[in-house]
């Protein structure tokens, strides 16, 4: 027997050098549990990045993806909100239903 | 000419061809992670060892003050030259001139290779003049965006971090303490490592370097002619105000030619992380594909040539 349970699945697109603030903002905000996933590159408003190694820092990005409830979901985006204009970040937002076995 | 025949130019040559080309060949991106370190860490042992033979000399305080000073004053001519003749904002101004103040340690290492096949190897305390100028560029940067833009969000700790304990500033300060503990005797036990297999994972790397210089360049949508052609007046104009300040501090002629390649050179490995956190208004396609796409491949295939000319008609 499975339930289904309703939480929201944030995934933020970021600037790996980046990437350690936006941890920390997202402890702050009591998100315990993420998942990092590397990029290989991508296009946009500035152009087509790629992300090598070598130049690392500038066009390395990161997607940072968490699955949390939706309170928990309004106090990350709300933390998030001084770095979305500045650093441009990518971040959505969707309605997904987390899975488990009922013990 | 000669040194543009050389196995590492020939590499990075063919690696920009076969990007041109659209060719499908790729070095992995690990490979490529490993081979920098490995790069860095065998310039930094090598130069640690080498002033560990000759002592910390006048010449190396001299350069070592020459460098700074280079890298703190170069990005001001830079900034407005970007703003009037580039028509570039002051925050896109001030992240593209810290690039330029600051150095390339991929193109050092490639000068190096170069010069001392030519029988000019450049003194070993060079590597800690191009450890100096990393960093000071990026403050002085900061410095003309704050006072000509206006500024918001700054992460202090996380920028100072990644200025100062950039990967590649700790890798080749600390190959070069190393180097400077074991000396001579130290070194002879890995020298096959780090010695032997150098120039031909030199031209392995540069075989990526080419790749990644010239998929920036097709990729760059913002640059305009006048920033291309800035680009390359910017190593010209800067190696050779590093030539001339090496000759009147009296250094030899490969060194005087190295000091002309580090202030020729920019950064597109540490400046480019800190100005992502410090400036994320600026533009990253723009100040790589500037200090990687043009200014790099100019360095490597025509600058280097023309600073050691330049140092030899003027030391």
């Amino acid at each position: 027997m499975v339930i289904s349970v309703p939480h929201r699945k944030i995934e933020i697109l970021v600037d790996a050098p980046l990437l350690r603030r936006l941890r920390q903002l997202a402890s702050e905000a009591g998100v315990s549990g993420y998942t990092l996933q590397p990029t290989l590159g991508g296009d946009g408003d500035q152009g087509r990045w790629l992300d090598d190694q070598v130049t690392g820092g500038a066009g390395s990005k990161v997607v940072f993806t968490t699955i949390i409830d939706a309170a928990g979901a309004a106090d990350l985006l709300s933390v998030l909100e001084p770095l979305l204009d500045e650093y441009g970040l990518m971040v959505t937002s969707s309605a997904v239903e987390v899975i488990s076995a009922r013990s | 000419m000669e040194s543009l025949l050389s196995p590492v130019i020939l590499f990075f040559a063919l690696g920009a061809l076969a990007a041109f080309a659209r060719s499908d060949l790729a070095v992995p991106e690990p490979l490529s992670k490993a081979l920098s370190l490995y790069l860095m860490c065998a310039i930094g042992l090598k130069g640690g060892v080498l002033v560990a033979d000759n002592g910390f000399t006048t010449e190396l305080f001299l350069a070592a003050a020459g460098g700074l000073a280079l890298s703190c004053l170069i990005p001001f001519g830079a900034f407005v030259a970007l703003r009037r003749i580039g028509k570039l904002d002051a925050t896109n101004a001030a992240a593209v001139a810290a690039h330029y103040g600051s150095v390339s340690v991929v193109t050092f290492i490639a000068g190096n290779q170069i010069l001392s096949d030519a029988g000019m190897a450049p003194a070993g305390y060079m590597i800690a003049v191009l450890a100096l100028m990393e960093t000071p560029a990026i403050i002085v940067g900061l410095f003309l965006a704050r006072r000509n833009a206006a500024l918001t969000f700054q992460p202090r700790q996380d920028l100072l971090r990644e200025t100062l304990l950039n990967g590649s500033v700790v890798l080749l300060t600390g190959s070069f303490a190393i180097g400077l503990v074991v000396g001579k005797a130290g070194f002879v036990p890995i020298a096959p490592v780090f010695e032997t297999g150098f120039t031909g994972l030199l031209c392995l790397f540069m075989l990526d370097m080419g790749l990644l210089a010239a998929r920036r360049l097709l990729h760059a949508r913002r640059l305009t002619l006048h920033l291309v052609l800035l680009a390359i007046v910017f190593p010209v104009i800067n190696g050779t105000i590093g030539c001339a300040l090496g000759a009147v501090l009296r250094l030899d002629t490969g060194t005087t030619t190295a000091l002309g390649i580090l202030a020729a050179s920019a950064s597109y490995i540490a400046v480019p992380a800190a100005m992502r956190l410090a400036l994320p208004k600026a533009d990253a396609g723009l100040y790589l594909a500037m200090s990687l796409a043009i200014t790099f491949p100019f360095n490597i295939t025509l600058g280097i040539p023309l600073y050691s000319m330049l140092a030899k008609l003027m030391v």
